[in-house]
């Protein structure tokens, strides 16, 4: 037990580090890690008996890393998560395992980024929930939202519900799809002005229905598949119209069963790109590159300008390309539209950021108890919620400093949350922008409501799930898990007394060596918050005693309360922005990261560092980046 | 939908009165004659997933075999103990790796390791018991099995541990790395079934003309994509035909069609979207009997919570917090005390599932006699999140082939699989072995 122990306290040494990206490993350490193989791998692991076929003797061996990156990647996660050696064996100490992880990473980063950057895989994806529903109501024109029924979508790779990985198919998809599309179609038949849009032309004199049906789906498959479509694929569709019309001509009925069909077609339902038949990188198609803009800057399909691009084979102009991204960053003044078009990059502000900071949760997974909060309603919880998207979306549009989301002077805030947050001045249901006085305790996201909500337990806040929050979502360093069996939480000193506060019984906690490294360094970075209380209004008592808001970080840094973390926070904007670039590159491919894909984030974050955090460096960064652009080459056949 | 009910619902006035009062048509019209004729009546089988584990003082009964007394975690099954098999010292052995709760929920039923996955290579390594049992009996039912659940598949991905949280969100697993989406909505899942057991619209045909199409399409892209495109394609190709083979089964020529034990009528429906999570519970508990009772589905999953569930109990008198936080009691005597009454709640909800199988009557007995309704969490003490010991409990007779009213206490680390062997049996869909089984477990079936 006392080595098990052990083992989580060297473990913990590994949570505040940054990945090990640009480390070059020395002579010295290559040498360390030689040993280190020999010393605790080799005994299990050689020969043709070697566990897992890992032949660390003579087969997987430090020297031919380059050549076996799947494999050493697996060996530094194990080590790092203290699985490997196995807890019956010899270990090492703390200070070995994290030179070995960090050599080893920092070899395989070295190795990846050498050759120059490749296109990562871009598996074919099922357009998730909201992008359903988006793409559903832009194609049609219709304000409703018809994605109810569907299934939510679960998560993967960089922790976003787009990635391809974790969009599965049910049986349950097809009948909910197909149930979507006729309700859509319903509403969009009903209304005079989205009927006009889609029914194009209407049997009359000598067009026929069979002509009139033609028309219509011209126009209409293209958009709905977002490329080209050839004349046999539309001739199919015809064949459709003309079954169904032959039943009881109807035109209107066979038209939308037609539409329908189209609406439930794996043309419509995945993201498809063609495969490249060429044996060297390419560039993406243009009507392929339109729809990864759209869906990762609007969440929806590509509006008619960027049809007409594509068609005329022009996105993949690095001038043409830049402009869009500016012209789809902006918001409704500069564009010039009004109403709901305006505002679509709201679709990437929010389905972004509300999974980054985890948000999305509140009043779903996370619903404040009723003994924390007084009065909690619906008008609040919306301000909670679009307080982040709106802010974000700001920084979107107004290209301001990604650093602002770490400190700012302005946030937004409708009536009920700027009574919560105790700020003057006039406000509706509707949040507005607000500029933040000196003291009002506000600015950032680390002071946001919902950001301090979905880091407590519903009945009390918690420094250490917002510690935690800050090490995983702020810094992309997430602590290792809680070893097993953890000990409790004290409730009593070893001489009986009863520690009076949770500070006192998390100080208690630390002394436990299990406990201290990842403890150390989660605990302080919550204490900072503790002026906000479960839903994040400002307190200074607590249980009857002044809020303590104290923290000291392992390495001795000390600092006290909300405005002095964030200080310490923007100290380490270079962590902030790398795993912020992550994130959004994740976001943007859709897909897990690959470490090739580490090279590409290396290569925006120094974009970013030149040009003072602006947001659209970053998102000009993953637009023109490798993996986002490029077409991986065919892969090469298997010789029969 | 015209769903309003301003008649009594059937459910109220079972609620109400018993038994007795709700015959349906089928039952009160047959004579003998006919019954005895008519064909065995259908096996069920549905699996609750209660996240978080419960407290271990409070769950074993004491006493083994038929004399036992109920502990106070399952007191509320007091009524049903005669159909209930309380089963001690099973545990899930391949789900005592990796994590606290992921693995233990994706592998509750499938008795298998997942693999650590944040996405790429996302694999439960098996088939899970349900499915196992829908592959065979979804060939008699519109719907082959009906995955409900109280809350939406988790966000994000869990990078403290290195899992997707799309593996605590699902029990139900048609294939290794085919997880199957749930249903959350009571409200939706009444409509399917009503969709489902009401084929015969006048759209018919025309619905065959679209999914012609559709599956045209998908065939056509099949072989223009990569071979890791195409399992996606697949599972699409799949989807829609299923579609297809519902329209099928309802337009089967003579006596193969299939028609519903009891029709599912508006008063079936579930009231008006409800906010409590506790309303909510008893409206999808509802709508299994429904599946039932009608053969819409034989088989079914319920989610009580995804693993890790932060459900907020405070609806209970006497609970503040959600049920996660709860379970790592530490052994804090109020949070003991909590953590009960939310273990205790979760018994009650499966208890009045039972009741209403068993007050839905058909042939010479109830729904419930011919059903297999499992019970369980993925692991046994949520402080401590340990595979071993689980609790499990099986309620329901299986047509007369479990031998219930019994607690049987196993020798240390029996595995769950050798349970779900058996119950394989007991469902008449013998398999050699189900994942880690090493024998099929004595004393569950009737002799």
């Amino acid at each position: 037990m006392d080595l098990g122990r052990l083992t989580t306290a060297v473990l913990a040494c590994l949570c505040l580090r940054g990945p090990a990206l640009a480390e070059a490993p020395g002579a010295a350490a290559a040498g360390n890690s030689a040993e280190f193989v020999a010393r605790f791998c080799v005994e299990c692991h050689q020969g043709s008996e070697a566990e897992s076929g890992l032949d660390f003797a003579d087969q997987v061996t430090l020297a031919k890393l380059a050549e076996q990156p799947a494999e050493w990647r697996k060996v530094a996660q194990r080590v790092a998560d203290g699985e490997m050696p196995p807890i019956q064996s010899d270990q090492p100490d703390a200070a070995s395992r994290e030179q070995f992880v960090l050599f080893v990473r920092g070899k395989l980063h070295e190795a990846a980024c050498e050759d120059g950057i490749t296109p990562g895989p871009m598996p074919l994806r099922r357009l998730n929930r909201n992008e359903f529903a988006a793409t559903i109501r832009d194609l049609l024109g219709i304000q409703v939202d018809v994605s109810q029924g569907l299934p939510a979508d679960g998560a993967g790779g960089e922790g976003f519900d787009n990635a391809a990985e974790t969009l599965f198919i049910s049986p349950l998809h097809a009948e909910k799809y197909l149930e979507a599309a006729h309700t859509a179609l319903e509403h969009a038949l009903q209304e005079p002005r989205t009927r006009e849009r889609l029914l194009i032309a209407t049997p009359a004199g000598d067009k026929s229905p069979q002509q009139a049906a033609r028309e219509v789906l011209a126009a209409f498959l293209p958009r709905a598949f977002r490329r080209a479509v050839a004349d046999a694929e539309l001739t199919e569709y015809l064949e459709l119209f003309d079954v169904a019309y032959q039943q009881d001509e109807s035109y209107v009925e066979a038209v939308r069963l037609a539409l329908e069909a189209a609406l439930v077609s794996p043309h419509f339902i995945f993201l498809l790109e063609r495969p490249n038949a060429e044996p060297t990188v390419q560039p993406l198609g243009d009507y392929e590159l339109a729809a990864r803009l759209s869906y990762f800057l609007w969440g929806s399909m590509p509006d008619e300008e960027l049809f007409q691009l594509a068609g005329a084979r022009k996105l993949n102009d690095p001038d043409v390309l830049r402009g869009q991204v500016e012209r789809m960053l902006a918001g409704g003044e500069q564009s010039g539209r009004r109403g709901r078009g305006a505002n679509r990059v709201r679709g990437f502000a929010q389905n972004f950021i509300e999974q980054w900071l985890g948000t999305r949760a509140l009043g779903r997974e996370f619903k404040p108890d009723a003994s924390a909060v007084r009065r909690y309603d619906s008008e609040l919880e919306g301000g909670l919620k679009y307080e982040p998207v709106l802010f974000f979306e700001e920084i979107l549009t107004e290209n301001r400093s990604l650093l602002e989301l770490i400190d700012a002077d302005y946030t937004y805030a409708n009536r009920r949350l700027a009574q919560h947050y105790g700020i003057k001045g006039e406000f509706r249901e509707q949040p507005r922008r607000v500029e933040l006085e000196a003291g009002s305790h506000r600015g950032g996201l680390l002071s946001m409501g919902a950001v301090l909500a979905v880091s407590s337990y519903p009945h009390r806040t918690s420094p250490v799930l917002r510690g935690k929050w800050i090490l995983e979502t702020i810094l992309g360093t997430p602590p290792p898990p809680p070893p097993p069996n953890v000990p409790p939480l004290a409730e009593k000193s070893a001489d009986g007394e009863q520690p009076t506060t949770l500070r006192e019984r998390l100080e208690r906690h630390r002394q436990d060596i299990a406990c201290a490294g990842c403890h150390s360094r989660m605990d302080p970075l919550g204490f900072g918050l503790e002026n906000y209380d479960v839903v994040g209004r400002w307190r200074t008592e607590l249980d009857g005693q002044p809020v303590d808001a104290r923290g000291t970080l392992p390495d001795g840094t000390e600092f006290e309360g909300p405005e002095q973390l964030k200080k310490l926070l923007l100290s380490r904007k270079e962590l902030v922005i790398q795993n912020l670039t992550r994130r959004m590159l994740g976001y943007a491919l859709a897909r897990q990261l690959t470490a090739e894909d580490d090279c590409v984030i290396e290569e925006i974050v120094a974009e970013l560092q030149k040009s003072d955090y602006k947001s659209h460096t970053l998102v000009m960064g993953i637009v023109t980046s490798v993996p986002f652009r490029l077409q991986a080459a065919r892969p090469e056949s298997p010789q029969p | 939908m015209g769903v309003q009910a301003n008649r009594i619902s059937r459910r109220t006035l079972l609620r109400g009165a018993g038994a007795a009062l709700a015959l349906p048509w089928l039952e009160a019209m047959a004579t003998p004659a006919q019954a005895a004729s008519a064909p065995p009546l259908p096996k069920r089988f549905a699996a609750m997933f209660m996240p978080n584990g419960v407290r271990t003082d409070m769950w074993t009964p004491d006493g083994e075999g038929r004399d036992f007394s109920l502990s106070p975690s399952l007191e509320p099954l007091a009524s049903r103990r005669d159909d209930l098999l309380v089963l001690t010292q099973l545990w899930n052995q391949a789900s005592n790796v990796g994590d606290g709760h992921y693995v233990k929920t994706s592998g509750f039923l499938t008795c298998t390791t997942i693999n650590k996955s944040l996405g790429i290579d996302l694999n439960c390594n098996g088939v899970s018991l349900d499915q196992l049992i829908a592959e065979k009996t979804g060939q008699y039912t519109p719907l082959p099995s009906l995955e409900l659940a109280m809350e939406p598949v988790s966000i994000g991905v869990d990078r403290n541990v290195g899992y997707t949280r799309v593996y605590g969100s699902h029990i139900a697993w048609k294939g290794p790395t085919m997880p199957l989406a749930r249903e959350i909505n009571p409200q939706l899942v009444y409509e399917r079934l009503l969709r489902a057991a009401r084929p015969h619209s006048a759209g018919q045909p025309r619905q065959r003309l679209l999914l012609d199409r559709v599956l045209g399409d998908a065939r056509q892209l099949r072989d223009r994509v990569g071979v890791g495109d195409r399992q996606r394609l697949d599972e699409y190709l799949q989807s829609v035909r299923s579609l297809e083979e519902r329209l099928d089964r309802a337009a089967a020529a003579g006596g193969n069609a299939w028609s519903p034990l009891m029709s599912i009528v508006d008063t079936d429906a579930p009231g008006d979207a409800p906010n409590g999570h506790a309303e909510r519970v008893r409206m999808m508990l509802d709508m299994i009997v429904l599946a039932f009772r009608s053969d819409t589905t034989r088989v079914s999953t319920f989610m009580f919570g995804n693993a890790v569930s932060g459900q907020n109990f405070s609806f209970l008198e006497g609970v503040t917090g959600s049920h996660h936080d709860t379970s790592h009691h530490q052994n804090d005597a109020e949070k003991l005390r909590q953590y009960q009454l939310i273990n205790r709640w979760h018994v009650e909800q499966y208890a009045y599932l039972l009741n209403q199988l068993s007050a839905a009557r058909e042939g010479d007995g109830s729904v419930l006699d011919n059903s297999v309704i499992l019970f369980g969490s993925g692991l046994r003490d949520g402080n401590s999140h340990s595979p071993r010991n689980l609790p499990i409990l099986v309620g329901g007779r299986a047509g007369g082939r479990l031998a219930t009213g019994q607690h049987r206490i196993y020798s240390r680390d029996t595995p769950l699989a050798n349970l779900y062997l058996s119950l394989l049996d007991a469902l008449d869909i013998p398999a050699e072995r189900f994942a880690d089984s090493t024998e099929r477990l004595a004393g569950v079936l009737v002799s």
